[in-house]
């Protein structure tokens, strides 16, 4: 399943016709999708080589040219491989540049632990002049990249395999705002990228014990922390269900905003601090850590009603 | 030995400028100071005015913590300040012990942490050469910084892409050799494909030589200079590794460097 592959692609070719400044680099990786964009933007296009490390330091050398960067590869070899380099390249010496991933946390299930990244959101946010989005559908991605790709900051997209089915229109899709998909009173659920998808297939079990809210993060750094204060303050109790690690997620940032709202009950969902040493499918890992239906279910009755 | 040594003021202008922040890399500096003044004075096209002049050439430290040298020729011209200089390492000052590029006027990579600043700068020359421009990109790397992988990737990447505009250069001062020895490294440079020259770092003569013979041109092999240097060169009992490395002259042997580059 290729996922928001294709559409990354097709977006950079849109994006990288339109504006001679985008460059994009590649750690051998849809070098095949982006062939189009190869073609139809001389020089603009490179598969670097397998030395992450040094694709991200020229994506900073090409950023103090003036260009635009785009680097893509999956996530561990940007993040926890080129992390030095993200950090001292491109934050501290204030160049801006996008990183848009191949997969989520754990969509490379079957090739296992070395192909994860579960930390992703929580190490890069504790760098100065980063932005970190988690497009789960075609126009998030589209919109968001389009939003931000010529800004001053690191933008980090951690582009899904498998996204949600929500539908949204462009208007909907604002860099930095979260969206509410459903109103309510008892509850309030935060879903984050795909696990909106689970949160979605839960609905008529959870209309069954309470009255949910249900919101859309997309943009993890800045989080909309209006959005969760004004939610919270009217449910008081709070679900966040989040394919990260349980440390540096969401949830933290959740907490963070809504630490002086006082009584009001929190549970999340997210990946145990743990390798999965398991193979399988997305699905089965999905299933394993919670991120279901009975998840969703198990965590509100036992934690917040 | 002192007799040798050229580029005495700029040395004496290095030990009096870290001798009063109390911080700094002398032997580091020493080692390349006939190098970094020779690009400021002869190869750099730079306008100390205009530090981000749009037809400037490109010099990175890599290996930050030479950037003494790099300070003293900033201040020749005309970048920063002498005051600049007698601030060092002090919090009201610009100047640390590594090069904040977002601070430091002229100074193009904020370097410090090695096996860095060869990668930004292999991007600087892809990006120049996406926008045919002609400026030089030239990067200074250590021969411990060697030990770095990234610099090896580096010398994969440059070669591939035939990245002619640019030029490491190696300051073999024999550092490496006290930890993890990169040996004839002449020979695995042009093994990767690149444009390798050596000289002696400190001979005014085969300084210009090597930078009259190098073509900054695209698509052609990226260059490397082996300058093989000495480690404090100028300061006899700085020309040794170790004790020396960071350590920061009192009175006393200010006064006998100073008699040794007079």
């Amino acid at each position: 399943m290729g996922g928001l592959r294709d559409t990354f692609a097709e977006v950079l070719h849109e994006l990288g016709k339109e504006d001679p400044n985008l460059v994009v680099l590649v750690g051998d990786i849809s070098h095949y999708r982006l062939q189009p964009f190869a073609e139809d933007c001389p020089g603009r296009y490179y598969n670097i080589g397998i030395c992450e490390p040094t694709i991200v330091s020229m994506a900073a050398g090409l950023s103090k040219a003036g260009f635009f960067p785009v680097v893509h590869t999956i996530s561990p070899f940007i993040v926890d491989r080129s992390f030095e380099q993200i950090k001292l390249d491109f934050c501290y010496q204030k160049y801006g540049g996008n990183f848009i991933t191949a997969g989520s946390a754990f969509d490379y299930a079957a090739l296992g632990c070395t192909h994860h990244c579960y930390g992703d959101f929580g190490i890069l946010k504790t760098l100065p002049r980063t932005q970190l989005v988690y497009p789960a559908s075609d126009v998030e991605l589209t919109e968001l990249l389009r939003q931000t790709y010529n800004n001053e900051f690191v933008t980090y997209f951690r582009a899904p395999m498998h996204g949600h089915s929500q539908k949204f229109s462009k208007g909907d899709i604002i860099f930095g705002k979260g969206i509410k998909i459903k109103d309510g009173k008892d509850l309030t659920i935060i879903a984050v990228g795909s696990q909106l998808e689970t949160v979605l297939n839960a609905r008529p079990r959870v209309k069954e014990i309470a009255d949910a809210e249900i919101l859309y993060i997309h943009t993890v750094k800045p989080l909309d922390a209006d959005l969760v204060r004004q939610s919270l303050r009217k449910t008081g109790r709070c679900l966040v269900i989040e394919e990260h690690s349980v440390y540096g997620g969401v949830f933290d940032d959740v907490l963070r905003a809504a630490r002086d709202l006082s009584g009001t009950r929190y549970s999340s969902i997210a990946i145990p601090n743990e390798f999965i040493h398991q193979y399988g499918t997305y699905q089965e890992h999905c299933q394993r850590l919670g991120f279901s239906v009975d998840g969703i279910i198990g965590k509100i009755k036992d934690e917040l009603l | 030995m002192a007799s040798d040594v050229f580029n005495k003021d700029l040395r004496k202008k290095i030990v009096e400028m870290i001798h009063h922040s109390g911080e700094g890399h002398i032997p580091s500096a020493f080692s390349i100071i006939d190098i970094v003044a020779h690009l400021y004075r002869n190869v750099l096209k730079v306008d100390g005015k205009n530090p981000r002049w749009d037809e400037r050439d490109y010099f990175v430290l890599s290996k930050g913590h030479g950037c003494a040298a790099l300070y003293v020729m900033l201040e020749e011209r005309g970048f920063i300040t002498k005051d600049d200089l007698m601030k060092k390492s002090k919090s009201e000052g610009i100047l640390g012990g590594h090069p904040d590029a977002t601070r430091v006027p002229g100074a193009e990579a904020s370097t410090g942490s090695l096996g860095h600043g060869c990668g930004l700068a292999l991007g600087l020359a892809l990006g120049l050469r996406i926008r045919e421009k002609d400026n030089k990109v030239i990067a200074l790397l250590g021969d411990g910084e060697s030990n770095e992988g990234t610099v090896w990737e580096c010398g994969l990447v440059g070669a591939n892409l035939q990245l002619g505009n640019l030029c490491y250069i190696i300051d073999n001062n024999g550092s490496a050799a006290q930890i993890l020895p990169v040996s004839d490294m002449e020979k695995k440079w042009e093994s990767f494909g690149w444009e390798a020259h050596s000289i002696n770092g400190h001979s005014q003569k085969e300084i210009e030589d090597v930078f009259q013979k190098i073509r900054f041109e695209h698509h052609a092999k990226p260059k490397v200079i082996i300058a093989n240097t000495l480690k404090g060169k100028g300061v006899s009992f700085m020309e040794v590794h170790g004790p020396w490395h960071a350590k920061v002259p009192n009175a006393e042997e200010l006064k006998t460097i100073y008699e040794e580059l007079s």
